[in-house]
């Protein structure tokens, strides 16, 4: 079966990649949902890592030593994340590149920043995550602390909102969206007509979905993951909620339309990486997709596009130029400034470890996501 | 909104009524308790999902294969590995969660994540009174009544049906006036895992198939099958229908948070208060 | 164990840390928090004949009560571990003390029925626990200034705590009451006889088990320093059941040996991702299948009493 196949390939991964290693290779960390409900986008991170790592080892690696990439499933929960981090830890990486679900990254932050390895986030994005606390981990996606503003600000002014509902995640991706939302929603003039929440592993929306039913909202925020989002949307088209979808980073996966073909079209989200922003993203997409066609999973270029870009524009030149010493990749990571491909104008972290972007918004069209024209 | 609530929750409780038929049938006959239950009905619902993208046929057909196939595996788990649990209670739960674990990593493997189960029972939204119901939970109910209906007359009119009542009501009697009491715990294993598998089919539709799917299903079919009298098949229905509507009630007016906890509430309190549940038999208990 | 054994084993498990990679000593950690739980589930299993699936639960209960503490209040961690075993207990009789009276297979599963509702509170309750995002940051144990933050700093800890336990359990088992709940479990309506007492007895046993899980949690979330609902659900209850079961009921040794075999194997399996859950289900059903008695059985020729099945002290039909 082909994803039993990927199960194999993902442990001989590890197998190879702890075995095979030679003393020279640079180990690479990477950690993020492979099994579980982040699945979709964990795929991604590990394509990414695997392309970006692919390319650089034919190239002769960095300064002549390869880079073995050793990967870990958290299984999108919290507590294994813990677990899982640990190992990395025990492993001897010298930096970690990944990371997927803002409870997480939270949490394995933690044992990340204890034992002073360099630790770059792609795929979470709770504020809490880079503040004037973390001294090793760094972020390349929008905080939502940007992304929910400005989806706020998209929702009233061009899309014309004015009754919007929240449904929202308990953990902290869908908390930290809620409060940055409803403070922007506050400063346009607007309250939500209602805010309900729920659990990641619910499965049954009807007692949320009803309440927003009822009060006549002709837009519903959204701020949650796969899959109980796609879950939400095709249940609320069920019980005739009209109101239209909007949403943050979370729903930025590919998934989102496969299990919501017919429910998720019309939804406006802000994405992290869209290949119409520029050529070099439309280039690099298109190798991408090729690469990994027909493989076993699905191609997954949203977060996959972070994971390469972090790991071949940032981490690759700071392991040539830093070397493993941690102390002096942190300062080379966080000393970056250059171009990127997909994101326009060059960019660089903040003092709290957060790269400073603007976010795109798209909108679920035809079973894809279009770039948001406007309404 | 309150019929919303009670006819949907009446569809889930169908399904934990089923998957509990599965718990009520095996402690009848041998007083143990499968913890691998839950992991059957999930391991069905992928059986589901890959026969109907491989090889399409009508619904009737898809459930019957669902079921048939499952009850040739109890069989086949019964004679290799259940047999050789039951020397105590709590070598044969340990057991069976074990096997839960192998079946629940095994399909983890092949689907690390949720994927749609195709809609077999079609997918229109039925208007019933205020409630919007989709056409699978109203199918859900149909084939649980037809399940009952069909047990009851397996148990009632044939004979390997009485012999495996006969069993269940007294092993040693029923051996010596010439049952073949193996067989019989057998085929009850057998029935046990086809009743979950095709409760598997039937959710698919409803929402997303994982293979996580099993775990909380199974232990509220639990909670049910001791609720109604984890030694009568009534009872079970019953169990599984009433929590299942309770819950869903709680979840939509209390708060959606503590939804799980009903069921599990329920289970202490009638052990506590009537531990042979709602319609069981009497049997000493407490010591 | 003969007593020259005996006494090298202490002045070993010292050394360890000096001698030992750090992710081997991680490990040995873990197995020290473990037999904890796994010996207070002991004293219910082993002692009485209740079967528990809860103990996961209280191991979670004492965790989080330590965790709260000392993160939202500022305690200390010192200051927080009699709450921790306190309010572990306290739980643990409110909802079991209920159900102590139930035989056998109904106990068990009340004890199902514990673990789920303990987990889901911790879980849903979260202007309590904080739920899904779990609690983060959980201040290290310090002592006179000394911050027990590094796992070899924690490896003495641990074994401090492990040995204290273990002591103590002997001593309560070799006392009247532990000569009382073995009676118990023997012979249920002899001890019978004197109805109220037995009562009494169970719900002490139960303080017991949990008193030991309340503990071994608060040792739990001061090393991880990261507690969530679900790393207190039915796998660690399981988990400690087994290990309590694979020693052979009534062997203390062979709890903490069985212990280690099954943590360490847990461990080492890790590489192999999917794999490795796959594995553990074998071997909870392997043993299961072959080793109902526990693994010890193989190795000990001077048990104690041979242990009849659970089901002697029942009263199911």
């Amino acid at each position: 079966m082909k994803s039993k196949l990927s199960g194999f390939a993902i442990a001989a991964t590890v197998l190879i990649g702890t075995a095979a290693a030679h003393a020279q290779d640079i180990k690479l960390g990477v950690i993020a949902g492979m099994s579980g409900p982040g699945t979709s986008y964990g795929i991604g991170i590990r394509q990414g890592a695997e392309m970006a790592v692919k390319e650089i080892n034919a190239g002769g690696g960095v300064k002549g030593r390869k880079i073995a990439l050793v990967v870990v499933d958290d299984a999108s929960n919290p507590a294994q994340s813990v677990t899982a981090m640990q190992r990395l830890v025990s492993e001897k990486v010298d930096l970690i590149v990944g990371g997927w679900g803002s409870s997480q990254v939270l949490a394995n932050m933690e044992v990340a920043e204890r034992a002073g390895i360099p630790y770059v986030v792609v795929g979470a994005t709770n504020p809490k995550i880079t503040t004037d606390k973390n001294k090793w981990t760094f972020r390349v996606i929008p905080a939502d602390s940007d992304q929910a503003e400005q989806i706020a600000e998209a929702a009233v002014k061009r899309l014309g909102m004015k009754r919007i509902a929240v449904v929202h995640d308990v953990n902290d991706y869908g908390v930290g969206n809620r409060d940055v939302f409803l403070a922007s929603l506050k400063k346009l003039g607007l309250e939500p007509v209602t805010v309900v929440s729920y659990q990641s592993n619910d499965k049954d929306f009807t007692a949320q979905l009803s309440r927003v039913g009822s009060s006549n909202a002709d837009g519903l925020a959204i701020f949650g993951t796969i899959p109980a989002a796609p879950a939400m949307m095709n249940q609320a088209r069920d019980l005739g909620i009209k109101a239209r979808f909007i949403g943050t980073g979370g729903l930025a996966n590919e998934n989102l339309m496969t299990l919501a073909p017919k429910a998720s079209e019309g939804t406006v989200l802000t994405t992290l990486f869209h290949e119409d922003v520029d050529a070099d993203a439309k280039a690099w997409s298109q190798r991408f997709v090729k690469e990994f066609s027909g493989a076993a999973q699905p191609a997954r270029p949203i977060l996959a596009a972070y994971e390469y870009r972090a790991i071949k524009t940032i981490a690759a030149p700071c392991l040539a130029s830093a070397g493993t010493d941690r102390d002096k990749l942190r300062q080379c990571i966080g000393s970056f400034k250059g171009r990127m491909f997909g994101i326009p104008g060059e960019v660089s972290f903040s003092k709290t470890g957060q790269l400073q972007q603007q976010s795109v918004f798209v909108e679920v069209g035809n079973g894809a996501f279009q770039a948001f024209k406007g309404k | 909104m309150f019929s919303q609530i009670v006819i949907g929750g009446f569809a889930t409780g169908c399904i934990y009524a089923v998957v509990g038929l599965g718990f009520t049938l095996v402690y009848r006959t041998l007083r143990m308790v499968n913890f691998a239950q839950g992991q059957v009905f999930m391991a069905g619902a992928f059986l589901g999902l890959t026969i109907a993208q491989k090889l399409p046929m009508p619904t009737p057909l898809l459930l019957a294969t669902v079921g048939a196939s499952a009850f040739v595996l109890g069989l086949a788990l019964e004679r290799l590995i259940f047999r050789r649990l039951y020397h105590n209670h709590e070598v044969f739960i340990v057991g069976s969660i074990g096997l839960g674990i192998i079946l629940t990593n095994s399909i983890r493997i092949m689907f690390p994540e949720p994927v749609p189960f195709p809609k077999v029972f079609g997918s229109e939204v039925i208007q019933i009174g205020s409630a919007r119901i989709p056409e699978t939970s109203v199918w859900i109910v149909i084939c649980t009544v037809l399940l009952v209906v069909l047990l009851h007359a397996l148990f009632t009119y044939t004979r390997t049906g009485r012999a495996l009542r006969a069993v269940a009501a007294d092993a040693e009697t029923a051996g010596a006036v010439g049952v073949n009491v193996s067989r019989a715990i057998g085929l009850t294993f057998g029935l046990s895992c086809a009743v979950a598998a095709i409760a598997g089919v039937l959710i698919g539709p409803l929402y997303f198939v994982s293979f996580d799917m099993g775990d909380m299903v199974g232990l509220k079919a639990f909670a049910a099958a001791v609720f109604g009298g984890i030694n009568s098949i009534p009872g079970t229905i019953l169990g599984g229908v009433v929590i299942g509507v309770l819950e869903n009630i709680a979840g939509g007016y209390i708060s959606s948070a503590y939804k799980d906890l009903v069921a599990f509430v329920i289970l202490l309190v009638t052990l506590v208060w009537r531990p042979s549940g709602l319609l069981g038999r009497e049997t000493p208990v407490k010591v | 164990m003969p007593i020259l054994a005996r006494a090298a084993v202490l002045p070993a498990l010292l050394l360890l840390p000096m001698l030992l990679p750090q992710y081997v000593l991680h490990v040995l950690v873990f197995i020290l928090i473990y037999t904890l739980p796994v010996i207070g589930l002991g004293f219910l299993t082993g002692f009485t004949g209740r079967v528990s699936l809860a103990q996961g639960a209280l191991f979670g209960v004492g965790a989080y009560t330590t965790a709260l503490l000392t993160t939202r209040l500022g305690w200390s961690p010192v200051a927080a571990l009699l709450p921790a075993v306190l309010v572990t207990v306290a739980v643990a009789i409110a909802i079991g003390g209920a159900v102590v009276r139930l035989a056998g297979l109904y106990f068990v599963m009340a004890t199902i029925g514990i673990q789920q509702i303990v987990g889901i509170t911790l879980m849903n309750w979260i202007d309590l626990t904080a739920g899904p995002q779990g609690v983060r940051s959980i201040p290290p144990v310090a002592l006179a200034g000394w911050e027990l933050d590094s796992t070899r700093n924690f490896y003495f800890l641990a074994l401090l705590f492990a040995v204290i336990s273990y002591v103590l359990a002997k001593r309560i088992i070799a006392s009247r009451l532990g000569l009382y709940l073995r009676a118990l479990s023997d012979d249920q309506l002899a001890a019978d006889a004197v109805a109220v007492k037995v009562t009494r007895a169970k719900v002490t046993a139960l303080a017991l088990s949990a008193a030991w899980a309340g503990a071994g949690g608060f040792l739990y979330a001061h090393y991880v320093r990261y507690v969530h609902p679900d790393m207190f659900g039915l796998e660690p209850s399981v988990l400690f059941l087994v290990m309590s079961m694979f020693g052979g009921y009534r062997s203390l040794e062979g709890m903490i040996f069985a212990t280690a075999v099954l943590e360490s194997a847990t461990e080492y399996l890790r590489p192999f991702g999917e794999y490795r859950m796959i594995a553990y289900g074998v071997i909870l059903l392997a043993g299961m299948m072959f080793f109902p008695k526990g693994i010890l059985t193989l190795f000990e020729r001077k048990a104690r009493a041979p242990r009849k099945a659970v089901g002697a002290a029942e009263g199911v039909a």
